[in-house]
């Protein structure tokens, strides 16, 4: 069993403009992004998302999968 | 540089060719798949992407082998400079040129996705576009330099692979997905003219041209 | 002189043709020069007049804290909401206080270069603001340099960073912030953008001081501000008002129906306003329980005759194809949200269920675009459900709305160049 710990201070964020609606995203990291009725990816930032080292590895999956590069995981500064 | 030539190298030559030929083949088609954003409900579109990765990888390898063959076995002189450099092979000049253009893209197309994260993403793109002139390129080397590809199960082969990338060029061109990559290009604001406005002239209605036009209002 | 606690500030001395550097410097005389620009401009309490809400000052602060030799000052004259004419009539009546202004956040921040921004669909202002240029550049070769840029006219090429991208790369499209706190660059260089009436306020606070500049307004919206007031009036105008004064004083300055069904506030991405409520200071504070803001100074004015809905989703489907069309959310969300709105309008489809679908992708659509365009048209949405309420419920019931019926509209909203260009697969 994985030991969740806690890994406060990061979210993962999408530029809008380099997005074109791929879905790789969704697929690889299910339960941190949805897709809209277009195929656009819905980042959940309630509550922190990426709080345990398992969705931190999810979101690194997105963002390597991204035919577009769109995703970053970003640092919070207020967290 | 020491005389090494054996009829195995030949054929090792001969076979990694037809091979990577084939995998490349594969590879543009997955390509294609992940471009038409085939997938989603049974196979993932990352899966897609993923393949198309790894089988480029398996390809590369292939053509490392291909390449290495060829200029070690001293029986065709061919050197290192000719392996990269179009048009300064001694022997079969035009289908070694080939090769090296094919060679030199996919390096290019490559180690762009190597570097994928650091370097622009339209960088990346505008570089990724070549491995269809790679593919083009590296048919006409086949058919030049390939003793197989003139007759029999060599040419069905190149034939066949000719095929399945132009057909997935065309379902490209026919899938590209104007609803997405396209947008920008779609979009009125992009690639405006230069203003013509000139100090010391007095602006008519006619040097804006169509854009006063746009604020008529009802 | 200038009295302090009357108006005109802005206008002042207009005559029907633009001001002289001269006649300007008649006008506008101050006594004292004021002793620290930038202090002044902290206790002012200005907040940008483009239809944002942030201080000046604090835009100003960044600004210095930046360490560059190639600064820029931009003063956005773009005005790509329709409704607002505001930053066209003070160009027409006085562009060298907007110059002025411009010069003075220049050495506040040491920036050498100035870019004026004005839309090069109304050549008049244009040949305004050369001429002015013109003048100064002969008077003195020292000091900022003036450059003039005309981008066409959008709805988005007013946004910041579309009109820093235009000044970079010739293209009036949006870009993605990553850090907002990271100021915008041309070339190298941070730039300072603020639009063109806040930069004619900062030339009145540099010449007669931010307590001058205070009497007029509240403690916290301090200060004038020049209001498009369009719709349901004698005739569209322009008026300069102080901050906190009632809207329906204004509307009555205005000559606008004292008895209106609802007034759109703040643009064609702001909110309905309901018409009972004419008694709210025209603050940013007191308009925000009703979800409203001052915005770029627009106010909109619809009369009882007039159909909120038919308004709302004719501003919807051109404001759908001013979209840039670079993010998701707003190529294709918008499109959708005009859809909904005429299907409201003329149902063929089950409306409960249209409106359902019409607050889900609203919810759907917020905050997911590079620019605030696609919120802006939500917060219309949004506001039009709320605020003609009874009327939508009165299209869904299959009857008509008291408005309907009417021809006219009291929303003047631009034709649409193609119609095939909206809705694209």
């Amino acid at each position: 069993m994985a030991i969740k710990r806690k890994v406060g201070g990061f979210v993962l964020r999408v530029n809008p403009i380099l997005c074109d609606g791929f879905g790789h995203c969704h697929e690889l990291a299910p339960e941190l992004v949805k897709v809209d009725e277009w195929g656009y990816p819905i980042i959940k930032t309630q509550p922190s998302a990426l709080a345990d080292l398992g969705a931190l590895e999810s979101a690194r999956y997105a963002v390597r999968g991204c035919p577009r590069q769109a995703l970053r995981i970003e640092r919070v500064a207020d967290l | 540089m020491i005389a090494l030539t054996s009829p195995y190298l030949w054929y090792t030559t001969r076979a990694t060719g037809i091979v990577t030929l084939i995998l490349f083949t594969i590879v543009v088609a997955l390509g294609t798949f992940v471009a038409n954003r085939i997938g989603g409900t049974y196979v993932g579109r990352f899966e897609l992407n993923e393949l198309h990765r790894s089988v480029s990888m398996v390809a590369i390898v292939f053509l490392a082998f291909h390449v290495v063959t060829t200029i070690v076995d001293s029986y065709v002189p061919t050197g290192v400079l000719s392996i990269f450099v179009p048009m300064t092979s001694s022997y079969k000049r035009l289908a070694i040129t080939f090769g090296a253009v094919a060679l030199d893209l996919i390096l290019a197309v490559w180690i762009s996705s190597l570097l994928k994260v650091r370097i622009a993403n339209r960088s990346w793109r505008f570089i990724h576009w070549f491995s269809w002139l790679a593919f083009v390129a590296a048919v006409v080397h086949a058919l030049l330099a390939g003793t197989d590809s003139r007759s029999g199960l060599g040419l069905a082969a190149v034939i066949a692979c000719s095929a399945v990338v132009a057909a997935a060029a065309f379902w490209r061109y026919l899938g590209r997905p104007t609803r997405a990559a396209g947008r920008t290009a779609l979009s009125p604001l992009v690639a405006a003219p230069e203003p013509e406005v000139r100090p010391g002239v007095r602006p008519t209605p006619s040097t804006t041209g169509a854009a006063a036009k746009r604020r008529t209002r009802r | 002189m200038m009295e302090s606690s009357t108006l005109p500030r802005l206008l002042h001395g207009a005559t029907g043709r633009p001001l002289t550097l001269q006649q300007h410097e008649v006008a506008f005389a101050a006594n004292s020069p004021v002793a620290n620009l930038f202090e002044e401009l902290q206790s002012s309490g200005l907040t940008g007049r483009g239809g944002g809400t942030f201080a000046t000052s604090k835009k100003v602060a960044l600004l210095r804290s930046q360490r560059s030799h190639h600064k820029y000052v931009v003063v956005n004259a773009m005005e790509g909401e329709p409704a607002a004419h505001k930053d066209q009539t003070l160009l027409s009546s006085n562009p060298h206080l907007v110059l002025d202004g411009a010069e003075f956040l220049a050495s506040m921040i040491g920036a050498k270069e100035i870019a004026v921004c004005v839309s090069r669909d109304n050549p008049t202002v244009v040949h305004h603001v050369q001429q002015a240029i013109h003048e100064r550049t002969r008077r003195s070769e020292r000091g900022a340099r003036f450059q003039l840029h005309a981008p066409p006219w959008r709805y988005v090429a007013g946004e910041e960073s579309a009109l820093i991208h235009w000044l970079n790369d010739n293209e009036s499209l949006p870009q993605y912030r990553a850090n907002k706190a990271e100021p915008l660059r041309i070339g190298r260089g941070p730039a300072l953008v603020n639009n063109a009436e806040t930069c004619a306020h900062v030339a009145l606070i540099g010449r007669f001081g931010s307590s001058w500049f205070r009497q007029l307004g509240t403690d916290e919206s301090t200060g004038s501000t020049l209001v498009s007031l369009s719709g349901a009036v004698q005739r569209p105008s322009v008026l300069e008002v102080p901050l906190g004064t009632s809207l329906r004083t204004i509307l009555e300055a205005g000559h606008a129906d004292p008895n209106p069904q609802a007034l759109l506030t703040g643009g064609y991405g702001g909110a309905w306003l309901a018409g009972t409520h004419l008694d709210v200071a025209y603050t940013n504070a007191a308009l925000a329980p009703y979800g409203a803001t001052v915005g770029a100074g627009i106010l909109i004015v619809v009369g009882q005759s007039g159909c909120g809905l038919t308004e709302t989703q004719r501003i919807v489907k051109w404001m759908a194809n001013e979209s840039a069309r670079q993010c998701g959310p707003c190529a294709f969300g918008l499109p959708a949200l005009a859809e909904d709105l005429t299907q409201l309008l003329r149902p063929t489809r089950d409306p409960q269920a249209v409106h359902r679908e019409l607050v889900e992708r609203c919810n759907v659509i917020e905050g997911r675009g590079a620019c605030r365009h696609p919120d802006g048209v939500v917060r219309l949405v949004r506001s039009a459900l709320d605020v003609f309420r009874e009327d939508i419920a009165l299209h869904v019931a299959g009857s008509h709305c008291a408005g309907s019926r009417s021809q006219g509209h009291f929303v003047k909203v631009p034709t649409l160049e193609r119609e095939d260009e909206l809705i694209w697969q």
